[in-house]
């Protein structure tokens, strides 16, 4: 049962990290970026193959890292931003997004080939004993980046006025734009973070999983729905969301069957989803609030003007 | 309309045939206001008037306006929110609207988010604000939701002296508080008026203006119908309420 | 050309003034239609398979638009929708030894009751949370077909073989292509039907005003459910369809495939006749008709969405209206000609362009609102009027109490009475509780403490789309209105609740004279209406969006009087009208009160109100300051301190 939990974890986390890209551009601008799943992609090739060619691994992984989050602004730039643009409160972003996907996903199977990249195997060589199960150094480093990234996020996010400020304008853009906000610039940066995140994950999981082109669809789906889990009140809720998801994968593939993963999951989200329809979290919070809120008898305002 | 009367310094608000709306109408039709540098300018008139949409037009937030506005000077007609933010106007908005998730303290920095690399002077403007409101202070640790309308109201005065504009923009700041909180109120912004603010500010509540202002002027169906100096009004309070009430 | 006409053109595909030559056309399209069809029947089976995938496609994509572009319903749960119909299909035919045509109402009426469950769905979770919950059934859908033995599990399962002609009707060609271009012509029919009905407008409003569409009887979320389940309906028979064009396998069904439809829908044009049809054959044809390096094609696909969606963000339609608008332009020598086309609809007005300067409304102003349609549509109001004789007083309000948020009351124990035939104004500075108030008689918000009475009869456990049969219209503060719509089609709403049978009409609307009729009577209705609060053409015509504020709001009065009221509640009517407009209400309510109609007005602008008001209530932080006739109310002492702070 350990095995199977620490085994979750490593793979949730993973899962929480391409959450976490969906999540931060999300809660800026309001827009499910469909390509970060490839993000996640691009960042895996370009290491893969610098490698191949004998580049040092840690520059391979930087270039990796600075694609995908160069791709994220890039996909703000033209695929986003035009479109909200022009209607706020259109799916256009849909298509567009989902455009970009496929041309990420083709261009680097032009460019690769369709089958898998060998991934420098970097630290999944031993394993580890940890109280009766065993896990490689790769996916102990893997559960240790993911939460170090949350960690260093949410750090972010509430200490450093900048970090604030992304709040404030997931919150009120408008207000946010008063008080001196460049909102479009905080849109790409969350973009970027994005992408960055995204690379993360994916140069994380290359030694376990190899490179290979297609590999996008799956995770993102999958850090989807760990955005989903988690809620879209918080990014670093993707995290706990990810890597629940990991868990239930494979207690499903352990205790029920290997295919019972595909499913296990997701009727598990869907029961959330139905009585908590903002996520787990985000309603934890609220269920948190209205005790605070009891015990002081004091009713909760929100600072805009009640309706008359 | 003349930019200078006397003095060297220019006012630190022109407003001249601003037209402005949201989409193909327009709510404001050529209005003219100014505000001498350190003068309280009240904007009154019913509701749908369009007191909120010359103030949000200065602000920067309204697309479609045309016309002049002028801060201390400088033409900032064409400049969006985030640069009119950099240090000509700040807003009270209707409705306080402060960040509600964050605590009292961080809503102030974020106000006084154009003085970020200088903190020496992020202190100064945070104490001049604890110093004017204890009871922000008090609290200043605390979620901005959790406040009550009228500390809340004190937080977003607070929020805008952090930006330490040369004009301030309030747009009804009694709105929704008790009375005994619109006098404590009245009586920051006099205040603020003592230490050569200039400020213009949008109310419904005749009283309050008149307290607080030199002079005001009468705004109706998006127009500036009449303009008066509080002295004048006061005492004679006829004239206001004819045009008011018609 | 009569008023009415042209508003039953804006709603039809065609804009022929000439009904002969509107059957005509009709007759020559689905003429080639069927040759079409019969071409396709005689083709070989590579042609064949390609169209037929992107006609069952086609029927998809306009299942799926019909909720999420006209009702606002983002469903990515077509998907499996889709999958249930197919494998239903085969399974009861392959396992069961079912005929296909008796699985036919089976499998539609399967799909349709899950549609039930979906749609139900919808009015707990809304907009992307939604789409979220509808994309995980997709992926339920998708994992137990994939996993279960029943279902063949990946490999999947062979689909039925489709029945050929017998032997006497074989010159026909091939029976399959025949039953889907059946199946396609029913769904365009359906689709396009409720598109020219009475039901459409209905629909936007949902998705863009919710609170204006139960404010003129539409019970929105009864309509959700039937509207999902109808577009699930179509997704089953899109199933049924499916399942004979060879292999069903589970991934045919998965999350790609959800996001395509929609996708479909948008990239081909949302909200239009046609849009889903181009989106549909591009996503299902392309792979196939474009036989370029794999790779190379998927690059130009996801290219031409990007491109697309960027540049056109009304879709293929949107481009072919751009493009169609220059050639106009060109023609006539106009230079750019206005954008006053919406994609997919037809202009409802000759001249094919709306007015751009905001207008002074100078129509000289007629007395007498709304015809009397007992004559026109056999309404009970009649009836209504003769039992309303009894009481004098038309709405009772009585110890209301409304909070928002526990513990502060909004309002607190309100008493306010209007008398029959009276105008009475509704004041007091901004947060009194007036539009709270306003909104309890309405039924907006539900009645927590108190009572509210028309006629003696308590109505505040009725819910807003029922206040209208008692006889209670409103207007609203903002937005009440359909921007996409002309006026004459938003006002044409206000006698929504008149109309009989929509629904059911609603699926072939087009082809039933009682239906036209009762356009060509809104229409008129309509057109009426406006031309009485002083809107005479181009306006009816004009879309919402394309209006100055101030008609805006005159055509919503003209939307709340059209049936003919007994109580009209008025939210702020006057906001952006000019003086000459505000005299024009003030003519318009003297004449209603003529009439007797009961109104309500909250309004801000005193002048009005003291003028034109009989009595006037004032309220201050959600207490009654001062109720009593105008005059009184103007004088005393506390109304002032409080209004004015003096």
């Amino acid at each position: 049962m350990l095995q199977v939990v620490l085994t979750g974890l490593s793979v949730g986390a993973v899962y929480g990290l391409v959450g976490m890209g969906f999540a931060v551009a999300f809660y800026v601008t309001r827009v499910l970026n469909f390509a970060t799943g490839q993000l996640l992609m691009v960042a895996i090739m370009l290491t893969a193959a610098l490698s191949a060619a004998h580049w040092p691994i840690a520059l391979a992984m930087g270039v990796g890292l600075a694609a995908s989050t160069l791709g994220g602004v890039l996909i703000y730039l033209l695929a986003v931003r035009p479109v909200l643009r022009f209607d706020r409160l259109s799916f256009a972003w849909l298509v567009s997004t989902l455009g970009v996907a496929i041309i990420l996903e083709s261009v680097a199977a032009l460019i690769w080939g369709t089958s898998s990249l060998s991934f420098p195997q970097l630290l999944n060589g031993n394993d580890v004993n940890i109280l009766g199960g065993a896990l490689t150094w790769q996916q102990i480093a893997t559960v240790l980046v993911a939460l170090g990234a949350v960690v260093a996020f949410e750090a972010v996010r509430r200490i450093t006025l900048f970090g604030k400020l992304g709040t404030a304008i997931s919150a009120d853009p408008e207000m946010s734009s008063a008080i001196g906000a460049n909102v479009t610039l905080h849109a790409a940066i969350a973009f970027a973070l994005g992408g960055l995140l995204a690379g993360i994950g994916g140069v994380l999981v290359g030694p376990i999983s190899f490179a290979n082109p297609y590999l996008g669809e799956t995770y993102g789906i999958y850090g989807f729905i760990a955005l989903m889990i988690g809620g879209t009140e918080r990014p670093a809720a993707s995290m706990g969301g990810g890597l629940i998801l990991g868990i239930l994968a494979t207690l499903a593939n352990t205790y029920i069957n290997p295919q019972a993963s595909d499913w296990f999951p997701f009727v598990v989200v869907l029961a959330v989803l139905l009585l908590t329809p903002k996520g787990i979290f985000a309603s934890g919070d609220a269920i948190r609030d209205r005790l605070i809120g009891l015990a002081r008898r004091q009713p909760l305002t929100t600072s805009k003007a009640t309706p008359s | 309309m003349n930019l200078q009367v006397s003095g060297p310094k220019a006012n630190a608000l022109d407003v001249r045939q601003l037209s402005a709306g949201y989409g193909r109408f327009d709510v404001v039709h050529a209005v003219d206001l100014h505000v001498r540098q350190g003068e309280s300018v009240g904007l009154l008139g019913p509701n749908g008037a369009g007191k909120t949409t010359v103030l949000r037009s200065i602000m920067g937030l309204v697309r479609h306006r045309r016309g002049e506005i002028c801060i201390s000077g400088t033409d900032v007609s064409r400049l969006p929110a985030h640069k009119v933010a950099r240090g000509y106007a700040a807003l009270v908005p209707e409705g306080r609207r402060l960040f509600p998730n964050q605590t009292v303290e961080d809503n102030l920095r974020l106000g006084g988010m154009r003085h970020r690399h200088d903190n020496s002077r992020t202190s100064e403007l945070l104490a001049a604000v604890f110093d004017l409101f204890p009871t922000v202070e008090r609290y200043r640790r605390r979620k901005a939701s959790t406040l009550s309308g009228g500390e809340q109201q004190m937080v977003a005065i607070g929020r805008m002296m952090m930006n330490d504009p040369e004009l301030m923009l309030l747009d009804e700041p009694s709105l929704g508080l008790a009375p005994l909180v619109i006098k404590d109120m009245a009586r920051a912004l006099l205040t603020l008026r003592e230490r050569g603010r200039s400020l213009l500010l949008v109310e419904q509540r005749v009283d309050l203006a008149l307290q607080v202002c030199d002079r005001v002027y009468v705004l109706s169906e998006g127009r500036i119908i009449d303009e008066m100096r509080t002295k004048e009004v006061i005492g004679d309070e006829r004239a206001l309420i004819d045009a008011y009430l018609g | 050309m009569t008023a009415a006409r042209q508003s039953v053109h804006a709603r039809s595909a065609l804009w022929f003034t000439n009904p002969k030559a509107r059957r005509a056309t009709w007759a020559c399209a689905l003429a080639a239609y069927l040759g079409g069809a019969s071409a396709i029947a005689h083709s070989s089976n590579y042609e064949q398979s390609l169209l037929l995938v992107a006609a069952v496609y086609s029927v998809l994509a306009l299942s799926l638009d019909l909720v999420a572009g006209a009702t606002g319903l983002y469903s990515l749960g077509h998907a499996g929708l889709f999958a249930i119909g197919a494998y239903t299909t085969t399974i009861l035919n392959t396992h069961y030894g079912w005929n296909v045509f008796l699985a036919l109402p089976v499998v539609v009426a399967a799909v349709g009751i899950v549609g039930v469950v979906i749609g139900a769905l919808s009015l707990r979770v809304s907009g992307l949370y939604f789409a979220i919950t509808t994309l995980i059934f997709t992926i339920i859908v998708n994992v137990l077909v994939s996993d279960l033995s029943i279902t063949g599990g990946y490999q999947g399962l062979p689909g039925p073989t489709f029945p050929n002609f017998p032997h006497a009707l074989s010159p026909l060609g091939s029976a399959l292509v025949w039953a889907v271009a059946g199946a396609v012509l029913l769904t365009i029919t359906v689709t396009w039907s409720i598109r020219s009905s009475a039901l459409y407008p209905a629909l936007l409003a949902i998705r863009d005003s919710e609170p204006f569409a139960s404010s003129v009887g539409v019970r929105t979320a009864a309509t959700k459910v039937a509207i999902f389940s109808l577009s699930a309906a179509l997704a089953g028979l899109a199933g049924w369809t499916f399942s004979f064009l060879g292999f069903i396998t589970p991934g045919q069904f998965d999350t790609t495939a959800a996001v395509n439809i929609l996708v479909m829908v948008i990239l081909g044009g949302m909200n239009t006749r046609t849009g889903p049809i181009f989106g549909a054959v591009f996503i299902g044809l392309f792979p196939t008709v474009v036989t370029i390096n794999p790779l190379w094609q998927e690059i130009l696909f996801g290219s031409i969405f990007l491109i697309v969606i960027v540049f056109f963000p009304g879709g293929f339609v949107g481009l072919l209206a751009r493009a169609g608008r220059e050639i106009r332009a060109k023609a006539t020598h106009t230079g750019e000609a206005q954008a006053s086309v919406a994609p997919g609809t037809r202009p409802s007005h000759s001249n094919g362009s709306a007015p751009d300067e905001p207008r002074e409304v100078t129509a000289p102003f007629r007395p007498s609102v709304g015809i009397d349609l007992r004559a026109t549509l056999g309404s009970s109001t009649a009836a209504a009027r003769e039992r309303e004789a009894v009481s004098e007083i038309a709405l009772e309000v009585h110890g209301v109490s409304f909070s928002y948020v526990k513990g502060t009351k909004v309002l607190d124990g309100v008493d306010f009475v209007v008398r029959r035939g009276t105008v009475h104004g509704l004041i007091g500075p901004n947060g009194s509780g007036k539009s709270t108030l306003v909104n309890l008689i309405s039924g907006e918000l539900p009645c927590q403490e108190g009572a509210i009475r028309v006629n003696g009869r308590r109505i505040d456990h009725l819910p807003a789309w029922q206040r209208p049969a008692v006889g209670l219209m409103r207007t609203f503060q903002t937005a009440g209105m359909v921007s996409e719509l002309t006026l004459r089609d938003n006002v044409g709403l206000g006698l929504f609740s008149h109309l009989p049978r929509i629904g059911p009409r609603s699926l072939a609307w087009p082809l039933l004279p009682s239906a036209r009729r009762d356009d060509e009577k809104v229409a008129n209705i309509a057109t009426a209406a406006l031309g009485r609060v002083g809107l005479e053409e181009p306006w009816p015509g004009s879309r919402a969006l394309d209006v100055p504020h101030g008609v805006e709001q005159l055509a919503q009065l003209a939307a709340a009087c059209v049936g003919a009221p007994r109580i009209l509640v008025l939210d702020e009517p006057l906001a952006g009208l000019s003086r000459q407009e505000v005299d024009q209400v003030a003519a318009i309510l003297r004449d209603l009160k003529a009439q007797g109609v009961s109104t309500i007005v909250v309004e801000h602008q005193a002048r009005f109100i003291f003028e034109v008001c009989d009595e006037v209530t004032v309220l201050a932080a959600g207490e009654l300051v001062k109720a009593g006739s105008a005059a009184e109310v103007r004088s005393d002492e506390r109304v002032r301190q409080v209004y004015l702070g003096l």
